[in-house]
């Protein structure tokens, strides 16, 4: 070329790094995400899930005891009715919003390095939201009773407590989890038919075909498609920030102090995302392991993006746990203080669950500092080390929230420990037995990622492709 | 079948007969045999061999009715039991009926009305007509009833252990009484309780068999005060306190205001402390013990002591009070003091002294149970000197008819030449003191004989155990503490066919032994022979004898007998280094009478808020000595006895000192009872009596688990948000600041309040609230006993409360506070607290299914039907006051709560339904439930305004003070008062406006319905400990209660 023509070319430290690595081809994606699905059982995924599955039943179990002999199995009493299992509630929910994030705002925002993680998130927001949904289900007296929360018509004219944020809850959450299973139901929907169409069995080609809804790829089927999705993200995003918000209400519109925070709604929606992302990255790092021709998709770029998102929100969390504490010493509330500085933090040693708060300090607000290093946070090792911390660091979050407003109040008099039963314990334990067997199965019958959003984003599916100079 | 004969009861002799037909007028055969016939009607179709399908099918279904609801089914009829054919006009289903009956207990009769449903009891009231109770009662009253329904109560009479009937006691009897001879081989042992009737058969027995021995043992009983009174006054005289007289009291370990007072005293005690403004003048309390006690924790100052040491302080006392009195014979019954008896600040008994002598015959010195004779009487020499003596002291006949001691009677039996004991009531085996060694004292008799209305350890030992009758089931009669005589009437007819003593006495003398004509005859001959029906009848509505009262004696002191008691006494010392063991009567189980008795089990103590046992009380001092901590095992050496028992520390508690309640670890007894606390009667003798000293204690290394109610009783600096009080000199000088009371604490500073949401407007013409004085409430628990039987509140067992999860809708909260450095010596404050009923509840808001909601008179309402149970309304509620759930407590065994529901057994016995208040639900499991401010009774007399309005147009309006709440009604100090706030002529509205009238929580913006009345202390200006009054309500830093008191500059 001339000298003198301009140079068009980006300076190499702006060059986007590729989404998919190694220069992979449309038909590669296709051949390689399907060939999870059509490909043998392996033998790891039958010892998984023989693993998993019994711990679900075995939670299933405790479900069924806890139902026919009372809540009184549980450890919660007066003054702590609830614990873990608003404390699992919220960690589920919680969790369960990456995957929107992802798939919604992610998309609005034009974000196309989520097209090869959309799907598993979105799949592990679904069962999360099962998880979550067990909880507050289970955890009231009369369980034969909980359809008194929908406002059914009736002839005594008794409508739910629309003031009551519980039932906020429970609308936030069922509209959450329906517009969630549309919205990865019509991501799935082309997927579906790459299936169908490769499928060898008639059983399988049928029943793919069902899912597949006569998807034939044309040109008004996409438009259809794509508007549609678009949609479907523009709906699911207000959701991520309100289901959240609307959890946390619970807390904050109650008078307890420890609870009654003006600070909770942001401060539960990055929580959110924070454990979220963790979550994300606990199940698709040793994913991209298992099946290493997932490795040129989710890709270490993958994996410092999300690094950094737990970063941030890991930060504002923090940010919020500060603000809480100057909040209860600026406003002179001998209530608020205790709560904060005796019962959580525990600096005059009257406290009864400061390892909880510092526990949740660590995990969520000291761990994810690593993060300000690029080398840690293209780690797999470390990555994965510092979301367990986040897994861990955001169950504690809820516990210490929820136990520890309770047990120390007011009236010192009505003050009382909290401890969790056996039945407690396996309960939340096989609740992971649920999340996990639905993964595997997930895994086992569906593609794991998106096939037709991650084509599009391939060097190939560029229409200014050019190779690169080597 | 057998057809069931009923006995119809005589025709009253008195006013004129009615009659149904000319054949009940002629009483002819005819007539009869119709009365014979239960179903007159059908009868005929039943006899003929061709019953009709239709017809039998009705028979079986209705036999099968009744055999599932009437109470045919867990009795056998006595007599005069007749199914109503046609109502009578006195008993309306589903109305209660009420009736005067009386308590017998070791204070005397407790004048009581009793409640009845359909001809079962639910619920025991004090009389209201009596000048004693006013209406109060005691937690033993108030849980009396559930002993009477209590399915494991003794049913049968039972011989050697194995099920027996009354014709072969009647015939062993029989026998028995034609060996005796001149009753030298009889012996006879009461279990204290003072009854005319049966004094009157006592002499009748002796009559016939007059060198029948008689002992009377009851452990809990004050014989030594009887000594010193004797002493003192004469044979056969006793001294009765009169707190309502007293100025100035000092009590030195005697709990006067728990289990060593009676209604009176806490009533005369309450009296003196109601204060309606600054200028009130109330009385001064000093107390010096070596535990906490209820009057300890209403003193306004506190002498912890040992109570080994209680002799030397006295006579410290004495001393003081000898030297402003110039009586040289006290200063003389006093005698030397040594220096090591002193172990208390001169100080303190220098002031306390001249505040007692300043208030000359307004001053009362108490003393208790535990104490040798020798100490009691040189009470009374004290008293003397200060001219309490028929002031504040007054001396009386006693009621009681002198009887050998269990000592006396132990070594008779010894000698084996009993042919029969009969034991009248009571548990020797198991509470005779340990060196009597009483059981097998009783197996050197032939026969024993025991009455008991459980089978108990005694009963095993036992050859005859007969079931007695309960209080509520036979006549009796008895004497109030006032000494008017009270008439127990009953109220149901005998569960399992029991007896009681007036019966069995009365066989033993060959009367007839009718109970009633027994009881009646006592009247008669007091009246002077002949049964006046009508004044019978007058005394059976007012349930006491009016103007029997007893008359106090003008008695002198006899000084010589009393200088010969005191003078004659070893004194009791305490070596350095060494521990005392102080045996305590329980608040709760008594001497173990009550051990089968889940409301009493599940109460806390008012003091340590223990439930289902008992512990070695220990103080902070000699925990920290030991190495101990809460739920520690020690072991208690006294002698060459030992037990091992958790320990509690109680802040307050003498140190080297340690309390333990007797009456725990009972072995035979039904399933509430068993395995509950430790047996720690074996270390008691009946030589040292109350308290050993000697004691050795060590640690284990075992734990135990208690079960506190309260964990924490520290007020962690909020004493001025919730418990808050001042002296009288801070309330003086803040006379005119009408929001003394109200700025206090965390209100002193929080900004107006405002809210901005409109509330449904209250506007009934009814609005119910409450007050609660602090100052009066002395925190017995009555209210919560009496709240657990009105409201059917479950029990639930130790292990779930160790959970946290007991059920009671009220509490009382206890609070230790105390100045910095000063730890040792806290001060108590109890706090009844409840559903405050807050007009802008929170836990109204969060409930997602509108289960709980408000009415238009004010109550924070549930409805149980609705509620889903998600807690979320008790996590909300500031007061903690919600109760949850969480098992089917009412439906299955509190010791099987965990087992798979589906095999579990489910069900209430018979009769624990019967109890049951059939105005109140009884909760299923899942459901939140609270005080409704007895609701129930709030719609009851709303009705009643209703129809007695009718048509005439007024709005029905329940007239001010009409009916109470359970809690107001057996407060025996009136703190809880109930009513109707919009009614300008009711008590609470007029109380809640006074100057110490404060709202918990007032920044929360709750409204609550309740008031406090803060608490006032009154102490003694010169006392060296006089500055630490009121450390409760002073924040952290020590700054006095009052925001203008201290703060008033930075408002």
């Amino acid at each position: 070329m001339a000298k003198s023509t301009v140079t068009l070319e980006t300076p190499p430290e702006l060059v986007r790094p590729p989404l998919v690595n190694n220069d992979r081809s449309i038909h590669w994606v296709t051949q390689n995400v399907s060939d999870i699905v059509e490909s043998r059982t392996p033998k790891w995924w039958f010892l998984s899930i023989c693993i998993t599955s019994p711990i679900a039943l075995m939670g299933l179990v405790c479900i069924i005891y806890q139902i026919s002999n009372g809540v009184g199995v549980w450890g919660e009493n007066h003054p702590n009715g609830w614990a873990w299992d608003i404390t699992n509630f919220v960690f589920w929910i919680g969790i369960g919003h990456a995957g929107t994030l992802i798939s919604a705002v992610l998309f609005l925002t034009r974000q196309k390095w989520r097209t090869s993680i959309n799907r598993a998130a979105e799949a592990m927001t679904l069962f999360a939201v099962v998880c979550a949904g067990i909880f507050p289900a289970i955890h009231v007296g009369r369980v034969w009773y909980a359809w008194f929360l929908a406002p059914v018509p009736n002839t005594n004219a008794i409508w739910p407590n629309f003031r009551s944020p519980l039932l906020w809850d429970v609308f936030a959450v069922s509209t959450y989890f329906s517009v969630s299973v549309l919205f990865w139901y019509v991501g799935l929907i082309p997927d579906l038919a790459t299936l169908r169409d490769r499928a060898k069995s008639k059983l399988a080609r049928m029943l793919y075909g069902i899912g597949a809804l006569g998807w034939r790829g044309g040109n008004r089927q996409w438009r259809h498609y794509e508007m549609a999705y678009l949609l479907l993200a523009g709906l699911s995003t207000p959701l991520v920030l309100s289901v959240h918000s609307i959890v946390s209400f619970d807390f904050a519109t109650s008078i307890m102090p420890g609870w009654h925070t003006t600070i909770f709604p942001p401060y539960f929606v990055a929580g959110a995302i924070f454990g979220g992302f963790a979550m994300v990255l606990t199940i698709m790092l040793p994913a991209s392991r298992i099946f290493p021709q997932l490795g040129d998709m989710i890709t270490r770029e993958h994996v410092d993006k999300m690094a950094k998102i737990i970063l941030l929100t890991g930060s504002i969390v923090g940010y919020a746990y500060l603000m809480e504490l100057f909040v209860a010493w600026y406003s002179g509330n001998k209530f608020e203080g205790f709560t904060f500085f005796t019962a959580r933090a525990n600096v005059d040693g009257k406290g009864w669950y400061q390892w909880s708060y510092w526990i949740m300090m660590f995990c969520n607000v000291i761990s994810p500092q690593i993060f300000w290093f690029k080398s840690m946070r293209r780690n797999y090792i470390v990555v994965f080390i510092v979301s367990q911390f986040v897994n861990v660091g955001m169950w504690f979050e809820r516990f210490t929230i929820i136990v520890t407003s309770l047990a120390q109040d007011f009236l010192p008099s009505s003050w009382g420990k909290y401890s969790p039963s056996t039945t407690e314990i396996l309960t939340f334990v096989g609740t992971f037995g649920i999340f996990l067997t639905l993964f595997l199965l997930f895994m086992r019958f569906l593609p794991m990622i998106a096939i037709s959003e991650v084509k599009g984003v391939t060097p190939e599916a560029d229409p200014h492709h050019h190779h690169p100079k080597h | 079948m057998s057809k069931r004969i009923f006995q119809h009861p005589a025709e009253a002799q008195t006013g004129k007969r009615y009659w149904r037909s000319l054949g009940q007028l002629k009483d002819t055969p005819e007539f009869r045999g119709w009365l014979q016939r239960e179903f007159p009607q059908g009868a005929s179709e039943l006899d003929s061999s061709d019953v009709s399908r239709r017809g039998f099918l009705q028979y079986m279904g209705a036999s099968v009715a009744l055999a599932g609801l009437s109470l045919a089914s867990c009795r056998r009829p006595l007599k005069n039991l007749v199914p109503f054919t046609k109502a009578v006009e006195w008993s309306v289903p589903g109305k209660a009926l009420f009736f005067t009956s009386m308590m017998p207990g070791r204070n005397g009769g407790m004048p009581l009305v009793v409640t009845t449903f359909d001809g079962r009891p639910t619920k025991i009231e004090g009389n209201p007509n009596h000048p004693v109770n006013k209406g109060a009662t005691d937690v033993w009253a108030q849980s009396s009833v559930l002993d009477l329904y209590d399915p494991q109560r003794s049913r049968d009479v039972l011989l050697d252990g194995k099920k027996s009937d009354f014709a072969s006691f009647e015939k062993e009897l029989e026998a028995i009484l034609k060996a005796a001879g001149d009753g030298a081989g009889l012996a006879f042992l009461s279990d204290g309780i003072v009854s005319p009737t049966r004094d009157r058969l006592r002499r009748e027995v002796l009559k016939k068999f007059p060198k029948a021995k008689w002992a009377a043992y009851d452990p809990n009983g004050n014989p030594l005060e009887r000594a010193a009174a004797e002493a003192a006054f004469g044979a056969g005289h006793e001294v009765v306190p009169r707190l309502d007289r007293a100025d100035i009291v000092l009590t030195v370990d005697r709990d006067i205001l728990g289990v060593e007072g009676d209604i009176a005293s806490v009533r005369g005690f309450a009296a003196r402390r109601k204060v309606d403004g600054p200028k009130a003048r109330m009385n001064r309390l000093y107390v010096v013990e070596n535990r906490y006690t209820l009057t300890g924790g209403m003193s306004d100052h506190r002498l912890r002591l040992a109570a080994s040491r209680s002799g030397a302080f006295l006579k410290a006392l004495a001393k003081e009070v000898a030297k402003l009195s110039g009586e040289q014979s006290l200063g003389a019954l006093a005698g030397e003091l040594k220096a090591s008896e002193f172990k208390f600040k001169d100080r303190w008994v220098e002031e306390c002294a001249a505040d007692l002598w300043a208030n000359k015959g307004k001053a009362l010195v108490l003393t208790g149970s535990k104490q040798p004779a020798a100490v009691q009487a040189l009470a009374i020499a004290i008293n003397s000197a200060l001219g309490a003596l028929g002031k504040t002291l007054e001396v009386r006949k006693s009621n009681a008819m002198p009887s050998d001691s269990i000592e006396s009677l132990a070594v008779e039996l010894r000698k084996g030449k009993t042919a029969a004991l009969f034991i009248l009531g009571g548990n020797p085996v198991f509470n005779a003191p340990a060196d009597l060694r009483w059981a097998e004292a009783q197996a050197a008799v032939k026969t024993v004989v025991h009455l008991s209305i459980e089978k108990n350890e005694t009963s095993a030992k036992a050859q005859w155990h007969v079931p007695a009758a309960h209080y509520l089931e036979q006549w009796d009669d008895s004497f109030a503490s006032d000494g008017s005589y009270v008439v127990g009437q009953p109220v149901i007819l005998p569960l399992y066919m029991g007896i009681n003593a007036n019966e069995l006495l009365a066989r033993v003398a060959g009367v007839d032994a009718e109970p009633l004509g027994l009881v009646q005859k006592t009247f008669s001959d007091a009246a002077g022979g002949k049964l006046e029906p009508a004044s019978w009848a007058k005394t059976l509505k007012a349930g006491y004898s009016a103007g029997s009262q007893a008359k106090p004696l003008a008695v002198g002191l006899s000084a010589e007998t009393l200088s010969k008691l005191v003078s004659e006494a070893a004194p009791v010392r305490l070596p350095d280094g060494e521990f005392e063991l102080v045996f305590i009567a329980d608040s709760k189980v008594d001497d173990g009478r009550y051990a089968n008795n889940g409301w009493l089990q599940e109460l806390p103590d008012p003091v340590t808020k223990l439930t289902w046992d008992n512990a070695a009380l220990v103080s902070p001092a000699t925990a920290k000595k030991l190495g101990v901590e809460t739920g520690d095992v020690v072991r208690i050496t006294a002698g060459d006895k030992s037990v091992e028992i958790a320990a509690l520390i109680l802040p307050g508690h003498a140190d080297d000192s340690v309390s333990v309640a007797l009456g725990y670890g009972r072995s035979e007894v039904g399933s509430v009872g068993k395995g509950v606390g430790v047996d720690v009667f074996g270390l008691v003798t009946s030589s040292e009596g109350r308290f050993r000293v000697g004691v050795k204690l060590a640690k284990t290394g075992k734990r135990h688990a208690l079960a506190v109610t309260q964990e924490h009783g520290a007020l962690e600096g909020r004493g001025a948000d919730i418990t808050r009080q001042a002296t009288v000199a801070e309330w003086q000088e803040h006379s005119e600041d009408k929001d003394f009371f109200k700025k206090m604490g965390i209100d002193a500073h929080a900004p107006p309040n405002f809210s901005l949401y409109t509330h449904p407007k209250l506007d009934d013409v009814h609005a119910w609230g409450m007050t609660v004085d602090l100052n009066s409430c002395i925190g017995c628990a009555a209210c919560m006993t009496a709240c657990q039987a009105e409201n059917n509140i479950p029990i639930v067992g130790k292990e779930q409360v160790l959970n946290g999860r007991e059920m009671h809708w009220m509490r009382t909260d206890r609070y230790f506070a105390s100045e910095q450095g000063a730890e040792d010596e806290p001060e108590m404050v109890s706090q009844p607290m409840m559903c405050q009923q807050c007009e802008n509840a929170p836990c109204e808001t969060v409930c997602p299914v509108n289960a709980t909601v408000h009415s238009e008179d004010g109550l924070n309402v549930m409805a149980y039907n609705r509620c889903i149970g998600t807690r979320y309304c008790a996590n909300n509620c500031p007061f903690k006051v919600r109760r949850f759930n969480f098992f089917d407590y009412n439906q299955r065994s509190i010791t099987e709560l965990y087992r798979w529901n589906l095999i579990s057994e489910k069900g209430t016995p018979e009769t624990i339904q019967m109890q049951k208040n059939p105005n109140v639900t009884v909760r299923m499991r899942g459901v939140m439930e609270k005080c409704t401010f007895c609701v129930q009774r709030i719609q009851e007399a709303k009705i009643a305004a209703k129809v007695h309005a009718k048509d005439s147009g007024v709005q029905p309006r329940v007239p001010a003070d009409a009916f109470t709440s359970a809690c107001a009604q057996v407060c025996p100090t009136d703190a809880i008062v109930f009513g109707d706030i919009r009614n300008p002529e009711s008590r609470v509205s007029k109380l809640k406006e006074e100057q110490r009238g404060y709202r918990l929580l007032e920044y929360l913006n709750t409204e609550n319905r309740v008031w406090y009345l803060a608490r006032i202390r009154n102490p003694n200006p010169k006392m060296p400990d006089a500055s630490r009054a009121g450390a409760a309500s002073r924040d952290a830093h020590g700054h006095p209660a009052g925001h203008g008191a201290s703060n008033g500059g930075h408002a």
